[in-house]
Formats: C-alpha cells, structure tokens, sequence
C-alpha cells in the first residue's frame, strides 16, 4: 500500500521528507494545525513550530479553550473520570452528550461508594435530540428541559434555586426546579457531566457556579468530557513545553499564546501563514478549509481532502500502529498503550523529526 | 575526558574540605588529583567559591497539578523577558525547559519533584524528561487512597502493606513516599471539612495517626532511604503548631521528615489570633531524635499560585484567591488544588509567614536537620532563592526587611532578636550534604573521590544575592552547562528511583484489585521504563539491606 505522495504522486518516503522540509525550509510562518497525534508527536510538532517560527493549533482547541477559560476566570471543582465511576452518586448531565464507553459505563454503573445510595441518579438538563433516550431505560434518568438553547436559561434558575435567589421564568416549572434542587442538595457526592464540543461558555460558567455553591452544604465536582484525537494530551503537552495553551505562536522570538491570533481558520482565510503542516493521526480528518497554501498531511489511511496536499504522508495510528502516549478517556489521564496491530508505518514524532533533521541548519536547538 | 577545577575555595563539609584547593573531574566523577596526567581542559576558579551541585528536596516543577496551574495563569508568562533563543523553548517563562536551566543557573543540579500522585506518575515523569540539565525524583502519595486504607482497616498484616507500598514505588518511579493531609482528601469525599491527626476517615475507620505510623513504619522497613515525607493536616490554620507537635511527637525516633514547616508554626496569640509559634517548634526539632529532620517552605513576597495536593486545605482557602480563580481536584486518592496567591508586604497574616521561615532556619541549631525550601511554587517560586541565601547570611539585611514590614506582624515573632549568621560551610551542609543523605545518595552533595561530578562554581561576592542567582560555572556531569550565569548547553539528566524488593504475589493482587475496582488494566497507570524516549531516563538508588 502506498504510504507517501508528492503532489497526488507515490513516491518513496524520502522523497517526501525532502519536499515537505523544502516548504517548511521556504516558510515563513508555519501552520501546524490538526495535532492529532500521540504526546510524542505532539512534542516533535512543539519543536519544529518553536525551531521555524510557526504556529501550534488543534483541530479541537475552540472547545477545550472555552472550558480552560471558564476555569481561567473563575472557580472549578473537577474530578476524574474513575473517581466519579466509583464514588458518584449522583449525575447531572448538561446538553447533548456522545455515547462514549465512558459515558455509557457512568450512567449504567452504579455507585461503588462505601457509604450510601448504591443506585445513581442521573438529572439530564436539555439534551437536545434523542441523546437521553439511550439510557431512559433506565427508571432513574430524569430528564429536565430539552432544547439546548434553553440550558443557560435553565441552569442559571437551578442555580438561583439551590441559593434560596428568586427564579426567573425558563421553559422549566417552578415546581420541577425545585424539586432538582432538593435532589442534588440530598446528593452525597454528585458529578456534573458535560461534552465540551456542545456547551456554551456561560452554561459552563453556571455549571461551574452551581456545583460551587451545592458545595456548601454537600459534595458536588465536574468532569467535562473532552475531544478525542488525544485533545487534552496534546494540551498539557503545550502547557509543559511552552507554559501556554495551543494556538501559540513562536514568530516574536517567543512564545506568544493568543487565541483569535493563532486560530487556523482565520490564518488561512486571512492569508497568514505560507505552509501548513496537517495532522490527524488518529481519524483520517481532513482539513477543514476549502483553499490553503502548500500543505503537507500527515494522516490516517482514507483522509479525503478538499485541497490536494502537496506532500502527504500516510502514518501510523497511535496504540494500534505503534506504542503510544496519550490520554484516554477512562483513565482520565496520560497512558502508555501498547500497539494492538504493529506495523511498520511511520509515527507522526518520526514523519516530523525526520523534516526537522533535513531542515538546513539543523544544530543545537532540538529537543 | 579529564577536567581540572583549579584554585577555587572549595567548601565540601562531607569529606572536611574548607580550602583553597583543586577538584578533579573524569568521565562524569570526580576523581583524585591524577599523578601524572595533564588536564583536558583547565578552569582557573581561584577567588571563586566551589560546592558540590545543590539539591532540591521539595520543589513542584512538574506533573498535572502544577501543569495545569500553568495552563490557569498565562497572565504570568507576559511578564517574561524574550531570552536568547540558543536553546529549544529558552524563552517559554514558565515550562520545563525554563525551569531546569534556570535550576542549573543557580548552581542546582538535582531536584525533587515531591507530590506525585501514582495514577499522574506518567505525565510527571513525561515533564521531568523534557526538564533540561538537572537530575530528579519523585516522592509517590499514599494515604489518602483506598486501597491502603483498606488494608488498614482490614487489620492486613505489616508485609501487605510493605508490599504495597513497593510496588507502588516501582509502578510511579518513585524515590520515596509522600503523605498529604493523611486521610483528609478521602474524608473529603465524605462531606468532612475539618481533619486533623487523631481525626478518623469516615467508613475505613482509620485515624490520621495510624495511617502516618503505618507509612512511616513501611517505609522504614523496605529500607528506602528517604523517610516518610509527611504533610500534615491543618496546614495554614492559626494554632496550628500543635498538630505539628503532636506529628514530631508520632514519629517516636524513627525516620520521619516534615515538610514546609513553616506552614505549621503559628500560634494564636495577639490582637489577631494569629502569630508565630516558630520558636516553639524549633525547640521541639532540636530536642527531637536526629531522624526527624524538617524543610521550611520560606514565604517571600509578591505573586505566586498554590499548588497543592492536600485538596482539603485548598478547598477551604479558594475563596481567597489573589486573582480570584481557582481549580479543586477530586482525584482518584489524594486530588489536587490550585489557588493562585499574592504575599503582600503590607499584609500582616503574609509578614507573619515571611518571619516565621527565616525563624525556624536560623532557630533550628543544626544545618543538617533543616532543608531549604520555599516550596515552591506555594511559599515563593524557586527563583527567589538567592534572596533567603541572603537574609540567612545578614543580619543587616533581615533588619532592613523587617523595618519595611507591619510592626504589628514583627512584634509576634521573635525574628527581630536573633542574630544568627549562616556560613557558607552551613548552606553547604543545608543544600549539599544534607539533602544527599536524606536520600540515600552517597554520590552526591559532595566532591570526594567518586562523586557525580555536579560542581557550582560562585563568585565570591559580598551580595549574596547576586552570588546565588548566577553560578560563575557549573558541571552536570563533568560537562560544562553553565558559564557566567547563562546556560550553554542543555543536556538531559536522570529521574533516581529506588526499587525495594517485594513479595510478587502482590503484583497479580494489584492486577485483580484495578480490575475489579476501575474496570481497567493496572499496567495503563504503569511507568513503562522505555516510555520517556530518553538513553537513559532513570537511575535506580539502592535501598538500604
Ligand atoms: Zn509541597
């Protein structure tokens, strides 16, 4: 199977490290937007970015920015995706909600709390389509308001309710509020659940809000499900290895975060940036923007691209082509996975060390 | 590759050196003065202050907490000065890569990263590994997670639990164990607000107490050679001073060492209800065995964010927050808190704190029982060292301090009487010798024959300040990284870990116990040694027989 391509062309793999370090060589600022790749991958990406003076963005950062701003403005309680399966007593979702494992084990599971109810509650606010349906077999989900739009609304007159505040009128009854309040407050240990791809910044402020306040009085946390494609991984790896988020620009001479600056869209629509490195190593993604500069890919087997790339270099899929390091979901944290098919297809950290070494003047500065 | 150091004061209190003299490097080691062999290379260091590198033993540099206390406050890169871009992400303020190479600026060569929950133990090992220059460790938390009291409350015999605590050890890579609030995070869980020692966690039934002892005692046994690293409840409460007391009191003689002690020395006298207990405490350091040693976790004032595992303690104080944001984790055992902070000068409660470390450094009388930490970043970030190298060595600068504070603040402490000086001999013994031996490792903290060849070269200058900041020269490893205070070249240390042995029988327990507890494979929470694509990423300290 053909593994490299140069302008649509199969070519030898070096043949494409030649050519893509040629543009990023050519460069002067760099995209390297997508990110989906494993921690390594990730870092090898950082490198090259801070070494050519380009840009660090993820395909998922618009939804994992909003939730790290709520937290950088004001208070959250989190906990982990294992703490809340085995402690929580308690759910209660906000908007709609992908049926992932986990999400499927926290609503099916029971508490395995020492103390108290063993049976979860689960309290659905506004989940939008059919979303709830997949567990209203069971008799405990309640579900609360439907539309989306409405949830701000809704959690801000909850809020007000669990505070003793006056209710404003919502698309929820007085009666129904209240009853919540009463059921969250009788919580011993309740986990507010939320995707963060499908909630809005001032729901999420309320969210953040109300478990604070259910906190006076009993035990209440979050746990915001993030993106896929290793979002979170490749956020703390921004966070180490620059002391800032994603969409990072290196061009000033350092590392200078700015979320409207370094969104990928708007570089491309404004015309900014003369190269971009794509990368999606775990779903094929494409990117998302109908007309780019020289673009070199970096992806899964079948990506179908708007744009042709110049360069693209089908790699390996973390945990199934190689060993990875990346976050996952169920253990709420970075884990090392081994590759569940190996194969010799190249790991993104390999594709981008082996651009960075054909780069002129490759010296000191790697990392 | 030999290297002489020549003519420089070298002050090695491990081997009785306080003199004019060379030190000889080879391969890595310090050597003795070859008979016939002509150096590599030479450094003239005469005039110049020689030590052994320092060592850090209390410092959050790396893994989740302090991570995302990182991604809450881009407000404090923007202070941050372009630096010469010479090296990967030299300017990046607050990152690893700032943070070893200004460690090695300083002359610090080994560092301790103290609070490491064993579920993150990968991703603060990942960080480590992108930590430039200096070699590291981790202290692995206990205590507050279920399966340890679980052991405790099924009265499990003393070899479970030894077992345990091994194969957490090996599981994180860590070199030691550290316990946090013991209990209070899980009591937490519970609806509890308020724990101290002799409090019990709901449902285990295990009082605070007994958990310390059973650690300690474990720890003890396994022959790890740090001892418990023990932070105790009621952290930043006025009054406190008892509890901390009653912890020294615990230990009973055998190896326990308390952390940021500073943060448990306030009394409750005066107008306020608040002041410092330091000399109180520092008497009952000095009366105590020599196996109860102790770091101070100095204040020093301007901004900082906490960063804290003990997520009781963070919980109680998030609405204090300076800017007002804040983070509580409900972690799988012990969680985490992050609360950003400012020490202000003119607030009494902070000029309080800021006494009562420099009290404690220079009431507790020996230098080899009192670690020198901030507890960075929660008392003041590492970089403000050089400043407290140079109050404890000048007691006409600590006056200057003290006539610029609130009156009121000084008046309840006894920091204004004392008119200890520190040596440079004493700081050597305080961030050489003695951190070395608290942690087993007989190669470093000192420049004999054999030693890792970790050297800080200083400028003998009157502002010990200025001395500090920015080491003349300094070898990691025999090899030059630091010159006039800038860093040359960024090599990639190690990560010491010990490994005692355990009844194996434990690793298929574990397996059962993940599987069954979580639903997962235990290996997913496992350090794999190949996992940090580093030559070699760890160094195994052996444990006592
Ligand atoms: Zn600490």
């Amino acid at each position: 199977m053909e593994r490299a391509w140069v302008a649509g062309e199969p070519v030898q793999l070096d043949a494409a490290i030649a050519e893509a370090a040629k543009l990023v060589a050519a460069s002067r600022q760099p995209l390297i937007a997508g990110l989906g790749a494993d921690v390594a991958g990730v870092r090898a990406a950082i490198s090259l970015a801070q070494r050519s003076g380009g840009v660090i963005d993820h395909m998922h950062a618009e939804s994992l920015l909003r939730n790290l701003d709520v937290a950088r403005s004001s208070g959250v309680m989190l906990t982990t995706p294992t703490e809340a399966e085995v402690h929580a007593d308690t759910l209660l979702v906000a908007g709609p909600v992908r049926q992932t494992t986990l999400f499927q084990q926290l609503v099916s599971g029971s508490s395995r709390r020492t103390t108290g109810a063993k049976v979860r509650r689960i309290f659905w606010l506004c989940p939008e389509s059919g979303t709830a349906t997949a567990v209203a077999g069971r008799d405990s989900v309640n579900v609360v308001g439907r539309a989306l739009r409405d949830l701000p609304a809704v959690l801000a007159a909850l809020r007000a309710c669990i505070v003793g505040r006056p209710i404003a009128k919502t698309a929820i009854s007085v009666r129904t509020l209240e009853q919540l309040s009463r059921d969250l407050k009788a919580s011993r240990f309740g986990v507010a659940i939320w995707t963060v791809a499908h909630v809005d910044a001032l729901a999420i402020e309320m969210l953040c809000g109300l478990v604070d306040d259910l906190n006076a009085k009993t035990r209440f946390s979050t746990l915001p499900l993030p993106p896929a494609d290793n979002a979170l991984g490749a956020l703390h790896a921004c966070g180490w290895m620059t002391g800032l988020p994603m969409r990072t620009g290196f061009g000033r001479g350092h590392a200078h975060h700015d979320p409207w600056l370094f969104d990928s869209r708007r570089l491309i629509g404004g015309g900014e940036t003369d190269c971009v490195i794509w990368i999606s190593a775990y779903h094929a993604e494409a990117p998302p923007w109908r007309e780019a500069p020289p673009t070199i890919a970096l992806t899964a087997d079948g990506a179908a691209f708007r744009v042709p790339p110049r360069v693209h270099i089908a790699v390996g899929v973390p945990a199934i082509d190689h060993p990875a390091i990346h976050y996952l979901p169920s253990t709420g944290t970075l884990s090392a996975v081994a590759a569940s098919q190996p194969s010799t297809r190249i790991s993104v950290a390999d594709a981008i060390s082996r651009i960075a070494a054909s780069l002129p003047d490759d010296g000191a500065r790697r990392c | 590759m030999l290297t002489l150091l020549a003519g420089g004061r070298v002050i090695d209190p491990v081997n009785g050196r306080d003199e004019a003299g060379d030190v000889w490097m080879r391969d890595g080691r310090i050597v003795d003065a070859p008979r016939e062999t002509r150096p590599d290379a030479t450094y003239d260091a005469t005039g110049k202050i020689v030590m052994a590198g320092a060592i850090d033993i209390h410092s959050h540099i790396a893994g989740w907490n302090v991570n995302t206390a990182r991604l809450l406050l881009p407000e404090y890169h923007r202070a941050a000065m372009a630096r010469p871009a010479t090296t990967p992400l030299s300017y990046a303020g607050w990152s690893t890569f700032e943070t070893g190479g200004r460690y090695a600026t300083m002359g610090f060569t080994t560092v301790v990263e103290p609070a490491v929950s064993p579920h993150y133990a990968l991703h603060a090992h990942l960080e480590l590994a992108d930590t430039p220059i200096i070699d590291k460790a981790t202290l692995a938390m206990l205590g507050n997670d279920d399966y340890l009291l679980s052991l405790l409350r099924a009265k499990e015999s003393e070899s479970a639990i030894e077992d345990y605590v091994a194969w957490v050890l090996e599981m994180s890579r860590s070199i030691g164990i550290k316990v946090v609030n013991p209990g209070g995070a899980a009591a937490f869980k519970e609806n509890v607000r308020a724990f101290s020692l002799d409090d019990v966690v709901p449902h285990y039934g295990i009082s605070s107490r007994q958990i310390v002892k059973a650690l300690q005692r474990a720890v003890n046994k396994l022959g790890v050679p740090h001892p418990l690293h023990v932070h105790c409840n009621n952290l930043g409460l006025a009054g406190n001073v008892e509890t901390a007391l009653e912890t020294i009191e615990a230990a009973e003689g055998l190896p326990l060492h308390l952390a940021h002690l500073q943060f448990y020395s306030y009394g409750s006298d005066g107008e306020r209800g608040f002041s410092s207990a330091a000399a109180r405490l520092a008497e009952a350091v000095n009366a105590a065995a020599a196996a109860v040693t102790v770091d101070v976790g100095q204040v020093m004032f301007g901004p900082t964010v906490t960063s804290s595992a003990d997520v009781l303690r963070q919980f109680n104080a998030r609405h204090r927050a300076r800017p007002k944001k804040w983070l509580i984790l409900d972690g799988d055992a012990n969680g985490a808190g992050i609360v950003p902070y400012e020490y202000r000068r003119s607030d009494f409660y902070n000029a309080v704190q800021w006494a009562v470390g420099l009290e404690l450094f220079l009431l507790i009388d020996d230098p080899e029982r009192v670690f020198f930490t901030t507890d960075h970043p929660n008392g003041a970030p590492f970089t403000s060292y050089p400043e407290i190298f140079a109050l404890l060595m000048s007691r006409d600068l600590r006056a200057k301090w003290i006539a610029d504070l609130p009156s009121a603040a000084m008046a309840v402490t006894t920091l204004p009487s004392i008119r200890r000086e520190y040596t440079l001999p004493e700081i050597a013994v305080m961030t050489r010798a003695a951190p070395a031996r608290l942690f087993g490792l007989t190669d470093r903290g000192h420049l004999g024959a054999g030693a890792v060849a970790d050297v800080a070269v200083y400028e003998d200058d009157a502002d010990r300040a200025k001395m500090f900041r920015a080491a003349a020269l300094v070898f990691k490893d025999g090899e030059l990284v630091v010159r006039d205070g800038g860093v040359l070249r960024h090599t990639w240390g190690r990560a010491l870990t010990v490994a005692p042995q355990r009844d194996r029988a434990v690793d298929r327990r574990m397996k059962d116990y993940y599987e069954e507890r979580y639903g997962l494979a235990d290996d997913l929470f496992k350090v794999p040694a190949d996992a940090l694509g580093r030559p070699e990423p760890f160094e195994v300290v052996p444990c006592r027989p």
